[in-house]
């Protein structure tokens, strides 16, 4: 038995590897990533320890103010303010604007530098400037987290909401929450029918039906999005059909709006609540409904008592994949969707591929993640026998 | 029964495929589209030939991050890359770009503005108002009427960003192009802006990249768009009924780079100095209407005189968009219109 | 019994309803990748097959085809031989914590796949596996494998392990026992397994979208670039190659699980 343990062992190593080089590791960095704050350390690394033993009362000694005047001209000439201009102008603006001008002036400035800084700059002179800078030292810092909820820091860390203006990830997620629920009531509602109708056909017919589902389900994404932005066009079929059943007088605009994310991510989900809800129904014993029905249950009877509860985990468990997989959108809305129809997924690319701020892309996932998580908790709670269902077709 | 040697030897196959290649070409990226081929055939293949030295090129959407990525993990991908003014001189800062070689490049031949510590002039781009005259006969022909949706009724397209969204929205509430940064600087400025823009909110759409205002205006999805004047005149060029507003321009220059720790660093700027002289760019002009950087190509009084639409000729009527503003405002505003989008 | 009747015809037609809406986007997709003009509008007038030929002859749209199919052979493979691997582990063993492992294994399907992209995207680009084939197959075996897992795990349930006992009590060395007894029996699981991994790999856009160069652009990637770039019908006779793809996929599959 000890052989075959290990044996086992052997057999399962190297996917467990795999999984911790390619996806553990890579979730461990975004946890850190998340609320990392080295920039200070790693690019002033004598003002970080000046500020580290400063009380935050009065301003810094004079060896604070030695230390950027030094450090940051040599920063600028290596040409690696970059990092700590950006984390600090992400915390307030003007920083980077004030940390450049200070690092190109900094060879013409001289002791006491407590009193040339402020000269080239008033702002040296302020506690909060400095307060600010303390902040930066880390190891951790919470911004990035509290921004991805619309809060903010102020200098000295006390925390503080977002001014109206700037408050957006809230909105954001709760966004996401309400379209991946929207997404999922309808995907149940509608795969049921199917399923129904697919379990209940013979087997040459219900083959042909499967494979309805089962070819836009082994299509692209991508294409299937693309697709429906050719169909939701003002000039389009769907608008043509709209007019000639005089559903509207003129066409109307669908690219950009909720509805055709809406569709579209209805149209790529689906499959994932047809296909568990079929296999469920497919398993339903047919002698139990023959029996339940020859007990004296009206057919409605039957479906509401025996029928579906016996159908219920694979549709549950379709629901539960397709809101899964719903929170984590990013394609279909950035292709089809209005600016107010992105989800969190917009952002996190948006972070990642535009703005170059790594802690917020991160920060972002962390809190999907969490989101995740809870959905997950909540389904355990609220649907133990859904998650006895199957994953695969 | 599975054919178990033939898929280890496929698989084999595929992995020493899948290995990183020991040398790579010299890779030189830019915004791709038509404008990409054309610049292949008349730039970076006579380069090739005259050089020896094999080029690839590629395309991007010039979102920097994939950049900065390359040169933080040391593992750079790219050389030779067309950058924004913003994101050239935030990256030159930051060490994303290495300082162009001007003893290779040859500085002088460039524009007022043309060559800066890490770019050398490629083409200048700019954005204005156009519409199809086959769907409406009118149109706008300055911000303000841009904004009056009573005299021009429809749906309206703009950048979804706030660089040129923002000037726009402030020369509509009646600023004057010479003040617009000035007053864009001001808390009340931007107030303004977002006002301006919050006015017109139901008849806008938005777009990202650089063919959408096209599509959009084709499939009729808006009335009026704000796009780039590259792929409008083109369009024009090839049929299109587009009025195009030379009034409501601004415009900038986009440049050559070559990123920081590119093993091809000295092709790269041998490249440059081909890719921006005047021979190879009048060829480039009789395939499409660039605006060149390149003072004997932009000043050569018969390339204007055949390039009606060229940007060229209309420069002196536009705003010019302002580097310093945007890189000293940009992510707070970029932050705040990305909010205001979302409201 | 009519109203019976009734429940059943509205729920047959509601069903095929929402078949008709699951196969409208493809319907409209083949005919416009024969339009003969650029501009995509339904329906097109006349038909030429010139967007196929500029994706047959274009060097970007070829090179996005091979990417697709050496990341989708190689992850098929290192999908397949590791994740039936684990599944003999984890059926032959007798370890507690079996559940968790299985469920840390399916973690990857379970991560919104942003999450899993952003990250993938982080810890590459610090590691140096940005921009390279290797980094792109390693990165879809994991949210490949799951399914490997699953589609063997479920053949093993059906094995019986005195076959594998017996093999041994007549002189079979357990290399020679688990190809001539194991293999066989599973064969078609495995096969399922491979299918589904290769398909996730093929279909697989956003981590893609994250962590390839354009020189390691995949299909899916390269119809991203070009809906940006320059929306022309020649998306569309791509999308149609791709969906030809998955269909012969498909087809396998479903051969696949007749044998099984």
């Amino acid at each position: 038995m000890r052989g075959q343990n290990a044996l086992a062992a052997v057999l399962v190593a190297p996917l467990l590897l795999l999984l911790a080089a390619a996806f553990l590791v890579p979730l461990g960095t975004t946890l850190l990533t998340a609320v990392a704050d080295r920039e200070l350390a790693d690019t002033l690394p004598r003002t970080h320890h000046a500020l580290a033993a400063w009380d935050g009362e009065a301003l810094p000694g004079e060896e604070a103010f030695a230390a950027v005047a030094d450090e940051l001209g040599v920063a600028l000439e290596e040409r690696r303010l970059g990092p700590l201009a950006q984390r600090m102008n992400f915390a307030a603006g003007g920083q980077r604007a004030l940390l450049l001008r200070t690092a190109r002036a900094a060879d013409g400035l001289t002791a006491p530098y407590a009193v040339s800084l402020p000269a080239l700059d008033p702002r040296w002179g302020e506690r909060d400037t400095w307060l600010r800078l303390r902040d930066a030292t880390g190891p951790v810092t919470p911004l990035y987290l509290l921004r991805a909820l619309d809060l903010d820091q102020a200098p000295g860390g006390a925390v503080t909401r977002m001014g109206e203006e700037d408050r957006l990830f809230l909105t954001l997620f709760l966004r996401t929450l309400g379209v991946a629920v929207i997404v999922t009531l309808l995907a149940t509602l509608l795969a049921a029918p199917v399923a129904f109708l697919l379990a209940s056909l013979p087997p040459r017919w219900a083959g042909l039906g499967l494979l309805a589902v089962l070819v836009p389900f082994w299509s692209s994404i991508l294409v299937r999005t693309t697709a429906w932005f050719v169909l939701l066009q003002r000039e389009g079929p769907v608008n043509a059909t709209l007019v000639a059943l005089g559903l509207t007088e003129a066409p109307v605009q669908l690219i950009g709006t909720r509805i055709a994310v809406i569709v579209a991510m209805l149209h790529v989900l689906l499959p994932f609540a047809i296909l568990p809800a079929y296999a469920a129904m497919k398993g339903i014993d047919r002698a139990l409904i023959r029996a339940a029905a020859s007990l004296g249950g009206s057919p409605v009877q039957v479906a509401l008592r025996v029928y579906l509860p016996l159908a219920f985990p694979g549709i549950a468990a379709g629901g539960f994949i397709v809101f899964l997989l719903a929170v984590g959108f990013y394609i279909t809305p950035a292709l089809l969707g209005g600016p107010r129809d992105q989800l969190v997924a917009s952002f996190i690319a948006l972070f990642i591929n535009r703005e170059v701020n790594w802690g917020m892309a991160a920060a972002l996932s962390v809190l999907l993640m969490g989101f995740a998580a809870c959905a997950i908790a909540a389904a355990r709670l609220l649907l133990p026998a859904a998650l006895k269902g199957r994953l695969s077709p | 029964m599975i054919p178990t040697r033939a898929l280890c030897a496929i698989g084999l196959a595929a992995m020493l495929a899948a290995a990183p290649a020991g040398a790579r070409d010299l890779t030189i990226v830019a915004g791709g589209g038509p404008l990409q081929d054309h610049m292949r055939s008349t730039l970076f293949q006579p380069f090739a030939r005259a050089s020896g030295i094999a080029v690839a090129d590629t395309s991007y959407d010039y979102n920097v991050g994939p950049i900065r990525a390359m040169v933080q993990a040391r593992n750079v991908t790219w050389d030779v890359v067309m950058v924004e003014a913003p994101d050239l001189v935030q990256g030159c800062e930051d060490g994303v770009f290495e300082r162009i070689d001007w003893s290779v490049v040859r500085r002088d031949k460039f524009l007022p503005g043309g060559a800066i510590t890490c770019g050398a002039g490629a083409i200048g781009w700019g954005v204005a108002v156009f519409y199809d005259t086959r769907r409406n006969a009118n149109g706008p022909t300055t911000y303000a009427e841009f904004w009056d949706t009573r005299t021009f009724p429809g749906k309206r397209a703009l950048r979804r960003g706030a660089r040129i969204t923002l000037e726009v929205a402030l020369m509509a509430d009646g600023v004057a192009p010479g003040d617009v940064y000035r007053v864009l600087a001001t808390p009340e400025g931007q107030a303004r802006a977002f006002a301006r823009l919050d006015a017109l909110r139901p008849e806008l759409m938005f777009w990202s990249g650089g063919q959408q205002p096209i599509e959009l205006v084709n499939a009729g999805e808006v009335a009026y768009a704000v796009g780039f004047v590259g792929r409008t005149t083109n369009a024009m060029r090839s049929g299109a009924a587009y009025a195009l507003k030379w009034e409501t321009l601004l415009y900038a220059y986009d440049y050559w780079a070559v990123v920081r720790g590119s093993p091809h660093a000295p092709a790269a700027m041998r490249m440059i100095e081909f890719i921006t002289d005047p021979a190879p760019l009048l060829e480039l002009t009789r395939l499409w209407p660039i605006n060149p950087v390149t003072a004997a190509v932009a000043n050569d009084v018969e390339v204007r005189a055949r390039n009606p639409l060229m940007m060229t000729n209309h420069v002196e009527k536009g705003l010019n968009i302002s580097t310093e503003f945007w890189i000293e405002h940009g992510p707070e505003l970029e932050r705040r219109f990305a909010a205001w989008l979302n409201r | 019994m009519s109203a019976a009747w009734a429940w059943r015809v509205a729920i047959g037609a509601l069903a095929l309803l929402v078949l008709a809406f699951l196969l409208a986007p493809m319907a409209a997709i083949i005919p416009l990748s024969v339009a003969p003009t650029e501009v995509m509008r339904f329906p097109p007038e006349g038909f030429s097959l010139r967007w196929y030929e500029e994706i047959f002859t274009s060097g970007r749209w070829l090179l996005a085809a091979r990417n697709s199919l050496v990341v989708a052979v190689a992850t098929t493979v290192v999908a397949t031989t590791l994740g039936t691997l684990a599944a003999l582990g984890l059926t032959l063993g007798r370890f507690r914590g079996k559940a968790v492992l299985i469920a840390l294994f399916s973690l990857p399907i379970v991560t919104p796949s942003i999450v899993t992209a952003a990250s993938v995207f982080l810890a590459f680009s610090l590691a140096g596996l940005s921009g390279t084939l290797a980094g792109l197959v390693l990165a879809h075996t994991v949210v490949a494998v799951p399914f490997v897992l699953i589609a063997v795990l479920a053949a093993l349930k059906g094995f019986d392990m005195t076959l594998l006992r017996a093999a041994a009590a007549s002189g079979a060395p357990p290399h020679v026992a688990f190809r001539r007894v194991v293999v066989p029996l599973i064969a078609p699981g495995i096969l399922t397994g491979a299918v589904f991994a290769f398909a996730t790999s093929f279909d697989e856009f956003i981590i893609t979208l994250f962590i390839a160069g354009p020189a390691q652009y995949t299909l899916p990637r390269q119809i991203y670039a070009s809906v940006r770039e320059f929306l022309s019908p020649a998306i569309c006779a791509a999308s149609v190659m791709l969906f030809l793809c998955s269909t012969v996929l498909l087809a396998l599959t479903s051969w696949a699980r007749r044998r099984q």
